[in-house]
């Protein structure tokens, strides 16, 4: 009797042991906050959430919006009323039906002040867009009336600070109406959660994934494989390594310094990609130096980003003058048009500028993933050359951040986080200064502009739009565009299906895992 | 006894206060703000004065501080900012596994670095002297992390003997938790026997060169007996007090060997917390930090009689 013969026997008569279960660990840097969908959160919770609960709409893999519980997405000619009919057969984890009762109950909790919802102020008025009405005329329908066209309201709803909006069923609450946990209707549901630890999700055997053969960001192809995703907390990135080669987790985010190291391990393979963060420096205008535009125009051509981008990304990055991340499609030509280096005519615009040598203080950080204290080193070097007096202020994050939602500084090299709307990302660093200090850019024409294409829906109008502002952007330098980040993820061999993306956070539907 | 028990627990409030206030000022002294950090870099003024105003970190600091004292006086050490945990059950659950694993380390690395320090004291400048002084200041001069992840490597990656990532409570497994914990402890055994062996190679040193040693030899003693019961229980005093401070030490120092070993102690608590500004967490695992060294060196008070019967508990 041979071995398959064996097993197969064994199997009839019930002895065959259980296949062990298919569990993909998975590195983050830090714990999450909560249990909360879009409440107290931060970058690791939203990437362990979005395995769980789901929104109407969701991103798509080059920064667009597609239908996820929707099945499509109606736009009336009115510009304000969005009809979403719901994807038949989708349950939530507690086997309940997602019908358009729960994605109005669902919407009303966010709205509820009490919820605390961070994205509430994107949806209430304040900020310009106002949900006035929402409804289910029946069960598979859901409409959503807002106050004025907004070509950012299907963003909005879709961004991952905001858990995509994530429908959750009423069992998510206590009787009380305190959280309890999430019951949404991802392909993962909550396993165990320990602090400080690790989250554990486990598959939900009930889901049905939306349409398509691959996955698409956060829509497309979502069938959770394996049986459970564990989201394991490992603060150091040297133990994170050490981890990922000796085989104890499969994915990791990891530094660029460790790609070489990486490379040469057997069982690990690297996947790099370029993600929506911004990596820049900002220059205070109101500042009495950095106000002058010909010292930044100065500035800007004096560094050679075709040297200093390379040199601080382990070669991974190339340069990108434009706000617009490289994938998108409104990235065209127009958004590649950036500062030449020319340090003859650094020195003349100092000259013309009337700048005598102030010294001008650059604030950094030494955050291990971010690498903006080598853009700082390198940078110094090279306004050195140029004459700029220019000096190098470390600060801890927490400091630096503080400082700059404050305004106070002269120039500082910055990590803006991945917005992938075109408009989204000009708003994210624009506006005015009185009321918002953090603001970089304050030009009222290119504050107009940005209302305009939040406004729109039309791309070709949009393309218009965003091309007028990069020629602005690059007129006014409030700040100097560096590139865009690239994420360095080792991938255990083991694991198969697992693919990064510009949004930066891992997706662990559609992935498999042999042992 | 007791009255001393109690004078010394008494003396320890003022202490405590002191801390809880030098606490707060200093935590608040750092510049950075929790509702910036929990907001990043999209907060709208409006979305940061409503997070702050909920934090309660729009009211004065001796607002704040009053707050914080009279809720303390309930035993309520508040909520943290991050997690929205009650901080005192947060803070003593980490306390328990970080003090798991430095007890155990010192403990190991009394009862090595004790003998060894006394040996090298008693043949001084011998090769054996020479050897234990070279590799107690070589395993002091190395830094914890570093260390750390030479262990890491060692055992875990190239032996593969121990897990790498990971820790598991004793309440669930008793013998898996064993084998998590034994990187970090090996990590805090190794550095910390430096310390001791030379302190205690030196009390034992000063010992040996007095009289009543040189008496006791003229007796005929044999060496076992002079150092086992003359120069130990004489050298002893000072290496237990270093013993004391040692573990106070440690609570409040464990975070690097906590972050590479990715144990959930009370040391990674503290340093995630400052990074993050939590501040009620902060000042919870100070002012328990503070309360367990106040406690560590009053235990070492009390038994110093002893080793040295000339002190007494009074």
């Amino acid at each position: 009797m041979n071995s398959r013969t064996a097993l197969v026997l064994a199997a009839a008569l019930g002895f065959a042991a259980a296949a062990p279960a298919q569990t993909v660990n998975v590195a983050r840097n830090a714990d999450i906050r909560s249990l909360n969908p879009g409440v107290n959160r931060d970058d690791n919770t939203d990437a362990v959430m979005l395995h769980m609960v789901e929104g109407l709409v969701a991103m798509r893999e080059n920064g667009s919006v597609g239908p996820l519980l929707a099945e499509n997405v109606a736009l009336a000619k009115d510009g304000v009323t969005y009809t979403f009919t719901l994807r038949k057969g989708v349950k939530f984890h507690n086997g309940a039906p997602l019908t358009a009762a729960d994605v109005l109950w669902s919407w009303n909790r966010y709205m509820d002040p009490k919820t605390d919802w961070r994205c509430l102020s994107e949806f209430d008025g304040r900020n310009g867009l106002k949900v006035e009405s929402v409804t289910a005329p029946n069960p598979q329908t859901v409409v959503m009336r807002i106050n004025k066209p907004n070509g950012l309201f299907l963003d909005t709803l879709a961004r991952p600070d905001c858990a995509g909006a994530g429908v959750i069923h009423k069992d998510s609450l206590n009787a009380d109406g305190s959280f309890k946990a999430p019951v949404g209707t991802g392909p993962f549901k909550l396993d165990e959660w320990k602090r400080g630890e690790y989250v554990k999700l486990s598959k939900f055997a009930g889901y049905v994934s939306p349409a398509g053969k691959d996955t698409d960001g956060y829509t497309g192809a979502k069938r959770p494989l394996v049986d459970a995703v564990k989201f394991m907390v490992i603060p150091d990135p040297a133990t994170t390594k050490a981890a990922i080669v000796s085989g104890a987790i499969d994915t990791a985010e990891m530094l660029d310094s460790d790609l070489l190291d990486l490379q040469k391990a057997p069982n690990v393979d690297v996947q790099t990609t370029t993600n929506g963060v911004k990596e820049v420096i900002l220059f205070q205008t109101r500042d009495p130096v950095m106000g002058k535009q010909k010292i930044r125009e100065a500035i800007s051509h004096a560094l050679d980003l075709r040297q200093l981008v390379p040199a601080v990304t382990s070669g991974l990055a190339k340069p990108n003058p434009s706000v617009i991340h490289t994938g998108s499609p409104f990235y065209d030509e127009t958004q590649k048009q950036g500062y030449r280096y020319d340090p003859a005519l650094a020195r003349k615009l100092l000259q013309e500028a009337g700048y005598k040598g102030e010294v001008i203080k650059m604030i950094t950080n030494k955050r291990a993933a971010r690498p903006s204290f080598n853009i700082a080193l390198i940078s110094q070097q090279m306004m050195q050359a140029v004459g700029l007096n220019v000096e190098i202020e470390v600060l801890e994050w927490a400091t630096q951040l503080d400082r700059y939602n404050k305004g106070n500084y002269q120039m500082m090299a910055f990590s803006y986080s991945a917005r992938l709307d075109p408009a989204l990302s000009y708003e994210q660093f624009s506006g005015p200064k009185d009321k918002q200090p953090r603001k970089v850019w304050e030009n009222p024409q290119a504050l107009a502009l940005i209302e305009k294409a939040s406004a729109s829906s039309d791309e070709a109008e949009r393309r218009r739009i965003f091309d007028e502002l990069h020629k602005s952007f690059q007129q006014d330098i409030p700040m100097l565009m560096l590139f865009n980040e690239v994420q360095v993820n080792a991938v255990s061999r083991r694991m198969q299906g697992f693919r990064p993306w510009v949004a930066t956070k891992p997706r662990l539907w559609e992935v498999k895992v042999t042992r | 006894m007791l009255s001393f028990i109690a004078r010394r627990l008494a003396m320890a409030v003022p202490t405590l206060f002191i801390v809880s206030v030098a606490v707060f000022a200093l935590v608040r002294l750092v510049p950075g703000d929790p509702a910036s950090l929990m907001l990043g870099d999209l907060a709208t003024p409006a979305a940061l004065a409503d997070l702050r105003h909920r934090l309660g970190l729009d009211q004065s600091l001796p607002q704040q501080y009053l707050t914080w004292l009279a809720n303390l006086l309930h035993g309520d050490l508040g909520q943290s900012i991050t997690s929205q945990q009650p901080v005192l059950p947060l803070v003593l659950d980490r306390f328990v596994i970080s003090a798991r694993i430095v007890l155990v380390a010192v403990l190991l690395a009394a009862f090595v670095a004790v003998p060894a320090g006394m040996v090298a004291a008693w043949r001084q400048d011998s090769a054996v002297d020479l050897a234990v002084v070279g590799l107690s200041t070589l395993l002091l001069s190395i830094p914890t992390f570093w260390l750390g992840l030479l262990v890491l490597l060692l055992f875990g990656l190239k032996l593969g003997w121990l897990p790498v990532v990971g820790y598991v409570g004793f309440a669930e497994a008793p013998g898996k938790a064993l084998l998590y914990l034994l990187m970090p402890v090996l990590t805090l055994f190794l550095h910390e026997i430096g310390v001791v062996v030379r302190m205690a190679r030196a009390s034992t040193l000063e010992v040996l060169r007095l009289d009543y040693i040189t008496h006791a030899r003229a007796k005929g003693l044999s060496e076992g007996e002079v150092m086992w019961r003359h120069a130990f229980h004489n050298s002893f005093g000072p290496t237990w007090t270093l013993l004391g401070l040692v573990l106070g030490n440690l609570l409040g120092g464990i975070a690097v060997v906590e972050t590479v070993f990715t144990i959930p102690g009370l040391g990674r608590l503290l340093v995630d917390s400052i990074f993050g500004r939590d501040y009620p967490v902060i000042q919870g695992c100070l002012l328990l930090i503070a309360f367990v060294y106040v406690l560590v060196n009053l235990v070492v008070d009390l038994l110093y009689p002893l080793f040295d019967p000339r002190v007494t508990a009074q």
